[in-house]
């Protein structure tokens, strides 16, 4: 019965293979991005933060797949020829770092100000305060709904398809498309997203109960 | 500056031809929203059974949504029931996908506040003669509810969001609207700009009032 899965798989496995590169890409860098936004948002200079709550506003309230869009068509409007990937992966930069910017933000906020009042009563100038002190606590506090994040943004990856970059869900439309055998193959790229997904999924939830614990 | 003049400019020359889009957006988010919700309390209640294969069943449900794409998910539905000969519009087939996805996030939401509801709320329902199903009807789920509503109001602005991912298959809802409008008018990418602040107001307006309905909750069963 799963014969027409089973002759494209390893097509369809190759597409796994650029979601993943796509996945690891783009959570890296909106990681980096959000960890600097969020930064400047919780403990920055006033301009610099009411900047943070707006980037993080906007985009928070659009869906990524108009951001995605937004970045395909903005590249050649502005004059610049880029790359499929290079246009959706710059939208999901932004988009991811916005998320996590707030993320970063929640947490450095969340450290108990007694320890800060008890840093600076040791006589701790601010910038070793917020290195030795704040940024290791809230980072810890920071990594489950991290790993959620980058659980969405694994996800999110299928999304580029629409906008016209090719990867697993790409692959598995054009299959479709040659075989209709809809069914089987949708099944089974579910599948592969599942395996993906997964290990991080259960890895979340145990740093969750984890960290639930120890506050 | 003359960016918000101008802004206003090309948000308005686009605003008939996205109008049908527009419409056609929130009918989704309004019809996926409350089954979205109804779904998510029938998956609950056999997620928190006390058989244990049926809790079962629903957890590898809850997972399965979770690890898996909404996009997919939808394509299975759309393209993949017509091999069954079941014929769903692409509208329908999109509302039963979000539905299954969402229902499964909320549930999982509701259940994270049952769980933190009190023992001794339920034995004090059982105390004073409650049967099982009446405690947790009328005791617990209302503190349940009370507790999640936030992160409720998060995972239905999400919902609302992820209407736009109709538009892959076919539904003229305003992002593919623009996506249209694109390729036949070679208008430039200030359409999506359009689209993305319709988006932000109607997450905005949407928020706002969970904000509210989250006060008056709280006032009465907080």
């Amino acid at each position: 019965m799963f014969h027409v899965l089973i002759i494209s798989l390893p097509y369809l496995l190759k597409g796994a293979v650029v979601t993943v590169w796509l996945s690891l890409a783009t959570i890296s860098l909106g990681t980096l991005l959000g960890f600097a936004l969020g930064t400047a948002g919780a403990v920055g200079p006033r301009p610099l933060r009411a900047a943070v709550t707006a980037y993080v506003f906007v985009l928070r309230g659009v869906p990524i797949l108009v951001v995605m869009f937004l970045g395909y068509y903005v590249f050649p409007a502005l004059g610049y020829r880029v790359d499929a990937y290079v246009a959706v992966g710059a939208a999901m930069v932004v988009y991811v770092g916005a998320f996590v910017s707030e993320i970063v933000r929640g947490a450095i906020l969340a450290v108990p100000s007694g320890q800060i009042a008890a840093a600076r009563s040791l006589g701790m100038r601010r910038g070793p305060m917020l290195r030795e002190i704040v940024f290791p606590q809230a980072f810890r506090m920071a990594i489950p709904p991290l790993l959620n994040t980058a659980l969405t943004t694994i996800k999110q990856t299928s999304y580029v398809s629409v906008v016209g970059a090719w990867e697993l869900s790409y692959a598995a439309r054009e299959v479709v498309e040659r075989t209709l055998a809809a069914f089987e193959i949708f099944l089974g790229v579910m599948v592969l997203y599942f395996i993906i997904c997964y290990p991080l999924s259960v890895a979340a939830r145990h740093l969750e109960r984890r960290y639930a614990f120890a506050s | 500056m003359d960016l918000a003049p101008q802004l206003v400019n090309f948000v308005a020359r686009y605003v008939p031809y996205l109008a049908q889009g527009f419409a056609l957006t929130l009918a989704l988010a309004a019809a996926s929203v409350p089954l979205s919700l109804a779904w998510s309390l029938a998956i609950l209640l056999p997620r928190l059974s006390k058989r244990h294969w049926l809790a079962a069943v629903a957890a590898a449900y809850i997972e399965v949504m979770r690890n898996t794409p909404l996009l997919i998910q939808m394509y299975l539905i759309y393209f993949g029931l017509p091999l069954f000969n079941i014929f769903l519009s692409g509208f329908a087939c999109g509302v039963l996908a979000i539905t299954l996805q969402h229902g499964a996030f909320l549930a999982e939401v509701l259940r994270g506040g049952v769980e933190s509801v009190s023992a001794r709320q339920w034995e004090a329902a059982r105390a004073i003669g409650m049967r099982n199903r009446q405690a947790f009807r009328l005791v617990v789920l209302p503190q349940a509810v009370v507790k999640v509503v936030p992160p409720i109001c998060n995972q239905l602005i999400v919902l609302v969001k992820d209407t736009s991912l109709v538009s892959a298959i076919g539904v003229m809802e305003v992002t593919l609207s623009a996506k249209v409008i694109i390729e036949r008018t070679g208008a430039s990418y200030e359409v999506f700009v359009a689209v993305a602040l319709f988006y932000l107001v109607m997450t905005t307006a949407l928020g706002a009032g969970l904000r509210v309905a989250e006060r008056r909750l709280a006032l009465r069963f907080g």
